[in-house]
């Protein structure tokens, strides 16, 4: 993560969404690193007054660690770059909300993120939360209930009044128990390798572990260290929320069925929130409902990215899925997914992504097939989307596939319709065969269940994103040439023409292209000590790890240039934009602006929406090849 | 002397009854042994000494080639007597060169290790090849692993496929043409047999299918045929053998290929992302259904961005003004390529906006 484009790239975020007292201080500590106060003062030359201002906000947003020493009591500060770049993923965290749980969750998580972390009691008092405020931008503010939702909206006025702080606590409850919210906890605000020196020293402090020499305290140390790491780091909220297994308010896939479409309302642009803070107590919280017991009001909540990002992969999984298999098996594919959610905490054990190869394999937690089978919508065809086992059978006397000759086919006349569970098994073992192996089938005490193997799905991701680039950039032959080193390791030149069997021009203009770029090598072998050319033997290879690495670094690169374009093209029409943004004007585009003025407006927010979404698909990239 | 003389006979008499019964007994290609020879019983008293002087004059006429076996032991092979007469003809020199490529069979033999073993002089050796080719004896041979290597072979044997490369070489150059008409018709073919085709006939299907439109893997265009996957442990998939009968049968190639050949193919169209292996390789599957191969093998001929939506989905930095920038290592802010200075976002912009 410490490179020079993302350090850039995360520059360039806090700046964009915080402006330039953040981007002062945090570019500063990124050269910088850890800085005591005074040397931060020197090296940003802020005033005291801006600097304390600005690390307290910062701070709040978690975009700076502090740190203070037992030893000099010093605090010290030092930047925090994941919480930097999470920024640019917030967009599509509120979609993903939004899709699971509803508006006005997203609005929730919005506020939340914009506040960084937020107490509950204060949450209650903001006025956008409140289901009948008016919006300042016309905007009608959606009131849906949290459960049963996704019809209402747009009508601010029908009668949900009384019920308006169930509406907060419960979405609450409800992002809470999906783990997308976490307890903020003292440890999260320093730098995890603070908090593991100071487990360690606390550990290492204690009387029996005193005692201990050598190997063993090496190990107690590190197991303890590990233990106390997770408790004190621990905020996690899902406990006591899930019944069942399944988080509060996890919609079934078959409630909301087409009601998407009526969501579609434009987010609400949480940048007019600023001045939120003025506007406390406005609204004094009321009388709670009766039967929903209300969270915590002391509770002080975050966003938890690393379960976000766990179910960002998933819906990266579904769309591999998509890609190849028709809709209802998507379907059943997305219920076994969103199962599997729910007892995932995050994407993977270890910081780093394995190296290619040395990564063993990961099973998610194993789904009953029963319970996948409750899930998915009963109206849902499942039938109609696969072949028969037999193809030479007379087919269909009624319209009704023949599928009773598959495994079970002992009884016919009583089979006549397989059992639903039978389907659902059906379609899972669809996805469970290449090239993805979606799925893998586990017996768990004769019971069937079904997991996804995470490391290998994770890789096939990346392979995929990687193949890509190289196919936009060398075209398919180059493909083949890739998969084909990939699977083979290292071969000559005429070992790779045999297999891949096209003719040695081509092969090695691409070869000698794709080396350029950086996406092959070429390893000499001298058969003598002499390393004559003519007696050296050379071996093509490809290394995907060093690819991938390669091509994260570039696409940071790629995500700061079209930021910076951006601005640029902002300050190219400065003059024009500030008028936009006239408190009169803004609203009011119709009435003050001519003809040619509004439709320069409109090329702007398209160009605007363009690089911020190109941004965003490159963001997609990063969360493959770094986060997955 | 009489009686060497009547040995000297009765060695040629019993070499040629040695041979013949050789010829009868055992199949052309039989490695004899000093036993084996022992065993027909036309040595009298298994004497060594005759034997070894009958099996030296049938070497000697070129009806026997001397080998080591086995444990360095001497054995013979017999050589056919039409072939003897050529050898006959030959000078020693010729004869020195003819067995060496003998030796080596259908994988050829390059100039340079004629030389090393004959110990010959190069413009010796260079008449005798001329000599022998021009008897159409021995013929030059291509060899695609050294294309730059002389290599000679029997003119009667059939280069091996290390010589050639397989089938899918043409004079040791790789056949791109026929290599993608036989990827194309095996695409085809196993698409065929890996989606169920739904009977067009069959009206209530489509009803039943709108719930799932949108897919892949269906089609709900009127005229377009629908095709459906077949479930998980399927059976029916083709296998190497079925698909080489295909091949062979289709009447696109002039010579029969081989399975071998067939599944280097099948794995190379695995690499294209064409074709699935399941079973270890036992049986193949095709990713897109017959329809999707059909319009795509139609297509290829064209323009290449007709291909666009063939490729794998794009993603974001193939997308990007950056993904394609030539001089993207060199920009930096500030820098003589830069953000600002970019000429390939303004095109980029105006292409996605359409203004």
């Amino acid at each position: 993560m410490i490179s020079q484009y993302a350090a850039e790239l995360c520059a360039l975020l806090v700046e964009d969404n915080f402006g330039e007292l953040f981007a002062r201080i945090f570019s500063t500590l990124q050269r910088y690193d850890r800085l005591s106060f005074p040397r931060l003062k020197f090296y940003s030359r802020l005033s005291d007054r801006q600097l304390r201002h600005g690390l307290a906000a910062m701070i709040q947003h978690h975009l700076v660690y502090h740190y203070t020493s037992l030893d000099d009591g010093a605090t010290y500060y030092e930047p925090n770059l994941q919480a930097a770049y999470y920024l640019v993923r917030s967009g599509k965290i509120l979609e993903l909300i939004q899709d699971r749980l509803g508006k006005y969750a997203a609005t929730l998580m919005s506020t939340i993120m914009f506040l960084g972390h937020a107490q509950v009691s204060y949450l209650e008092t903001l006025p956008e939360l409140q289901p009948e405020f008016p919006k300042a931008n016309g905007v009608k503010g959606e009131s849906e209930t949290g459960e049963s939702e996704d019809q209402a909206n747009g009508h601010g006025d029908d009668g949900h009044t009384f019920e308006q702080p169930a509406l907060l606590h419960p979405t609450l409850k409800a992002l809470a128990s999906h783990g997308y919210l976490i307890r903020v906890r003292d440890a999260q605000f320093q730098s995890y390798a603070d908090n593991a020196l100071d487990a360690e020293r606390a550990l290492k402090s204690r009387p029996d572990v005193k005692q201990l020499k050598g190997k063993k305290l090496d190990e107690t140390v590190l197991d303890g260290t590990l233990a106390l790491l997770k408790e004190k780091l621990d905020g996690d909220l899902t406990r006591g929320l899930m019944f069942n297994g399944l988080p509060r308010g996890a919609k079934r896939r078959h409630a909301n069925g087409s009601a998407d479409a009526p969501n579609k309302k434009a987010r609400v642009d949480y940048d007019d929130d600023e001045d939120e803070d003025e506007d406390e107590d406005e609204w004094s919280d009321d009388d709670m409902g009766g039967d929903t017991s209300p969270m915590e009001s002391g509770l002080v909540v975050r966003v938890n990215y690393e379960k976000l990002d766990v179910a960002l992969r998933n819906r990266r999984f579904l769309d591999l899925a998509e890609l190849n298999s028709s809709p209802a098996t998507a379907q059943v594919y997305d219920c076994l997914l969103r199962r599997i959610e729910y007892q995932t905490k995050q994407c993977r054990d270890s910081a780093e992504i394995p190296r290619e190869g040395e990564e063993g394999e990961q099973y998610s937690a194993a789904i009953a097939l029963s319970a996948v089978t409750d899930e998915v919508d009963p109206l849902l065809d499942l039938a109609g989307s696969i072949g028969p086992m037999e193809v030479s059978q007379p087919v269909n006397r009624r319209g009704k596939r023949p599928l009773e000759d598959g495994v079970n086919g002992t009884d016919h006349e009583a089979s006549e319709k397989p059992s639903r569970i039978y389907e659902v098994d059906q379609h899972l073992s669809l996805l469970s065969q290449p090239p993805y192996n979606l799925t893998s089938k586990r017996m768990l005490s004769g019971l069937i269940t079904w997991t996804v193997e995470f490391r290998h799905l994770a890789r096939k991701l990346r392979h995929l994103e990687l193949e890509r680039v190289i196919e936009a950039r060398y075209g398919d032959v180059a493909l083949r040439v890739i998969r084909v080193l990939h699977a083979k390791g290292k071969l000559d030149e005429k070992r790779l023409q045999e297999i891949s069997l096209l003719p040695f021009k081509d092969l090695r203009q691409v070869l000698a292209s794709m080396q350029a770029g950086g996406f092959v090598d070429l390893q000499e072998v001298p058969r003598d000590a002499q390393r004559q050319p003519s007696r050296t033997i050379y071996l093509w290879f490809y290394d995907p790890d060093r690819i991938r690495s390669s091509m994260l670094e570039d696409t940071y690169k790629a995500m700061s240039r079209c930021l910076q374009r951006q601005r640029f093209e902002r300050n190219r029409l400065k003059e024009f934009l500030e008028k936009t943004e006239r408190s009169d004007v803004k609203g009011n585009e119709e009435r003050y602006l001519s003809q040619a003025e509004l439709t320069l407006l409109e090329q702007w927010k398209a160009k605007e929406a363009l690089l911020l979404g190109e941004v965003a698909r490159l963001d997609d990239m990063v969360a493959v090849m770094r986060d997955y | 002397m009489a009686s060497a003389g009547s040995s000297g006979r009765s060695v040629t008499e019993l070499a040629a009854q040695l041979y013949d019964a050789c010829i009868n007994k055992f199949p052309s290609d039989h490695l004899f042994y000093q036993q084996d020879l022992l065993g027909l019983d036309i040595v009298p008293k298994n004497e060594l000494a005759l034997l070894l002087q009958c099996t030296q004059s049938l070497v000697d006429q070129k009806l026997f080639r001397l080998l080591q076996g086995k444990n360095d032991r001497l054995a013979w092979k017999i050589i056919s007597r039409e072939d003897a007469e050529k050898l006959q003809n030959l000078s020693p020199d010729e004869s020195l060169v003819y067995n060496v490529i003998h030796s080596t069979g259908r994988s050829g033999i390059w100039v340079r290790a004629i030389g090393n073993r004959t110990n010959l002089h190069k413009s010796i050796l260079d008449r005798c090849l001329k000599s022998l080719e021009g008897k159409n004896y021995i013929k030059s041979v291509h060899n695609v692993k050294f294309p730059s290597r002389k290599m000679y072979m029997l003119a009667g044997l059939a280069p091996s496929e290390d010589v050639t490369g397989g089938a899918w070489f043409t004079d040791g150059v790789l056949d791109e043409n026929f290599i993608n008409s036989v990827a194309g018709f095996i695409e085809y073919t196993v698409s065929r047999k890996s989606w169920y085709e739904v009977p067009v006939s069959d009206g209530h299907r489509n009803k039943r299918m709108k719930t799932a439109d949108g897919g892949l893997a269906v089609k709900q265009e009127g005229a377009q045929r629908e095709y459906l996957p077949f479930p998980a442990g399927y059976q029916g998939y083709p296998t190497v053998p079925m698909l080489t009968g295909a091949v062979n049968e289709s009447g696109i190639t002039p010579v029969r290929l081989g399975e071998e050949s067939i599944t280097q193919l099948l794995e190379m169209l695995c690499y294209d992302n064409k074709l699935v292996a399941l079973n270890n390789g036992e049986v193949y599957k095709s990713v897109k259904n017959p329809e999707q191969v059909k319009s795509q093998q139609a297509r290829k001929p064209r323009s290449d961005d007709a291909g666009i939506d063939d490729r794998l989905v794009r993603n974001g930095m193939t997308e990007a003004p950056c993904g394609h920038c030539p001089v993207f290592k060199l920009c930096a802010p500030g820098g003589a390529v830069s953000p600002e200075s970019c000429e390939y976002f303004d095109p980029w912009l105006e292409k996605a906006l359409g203004f």
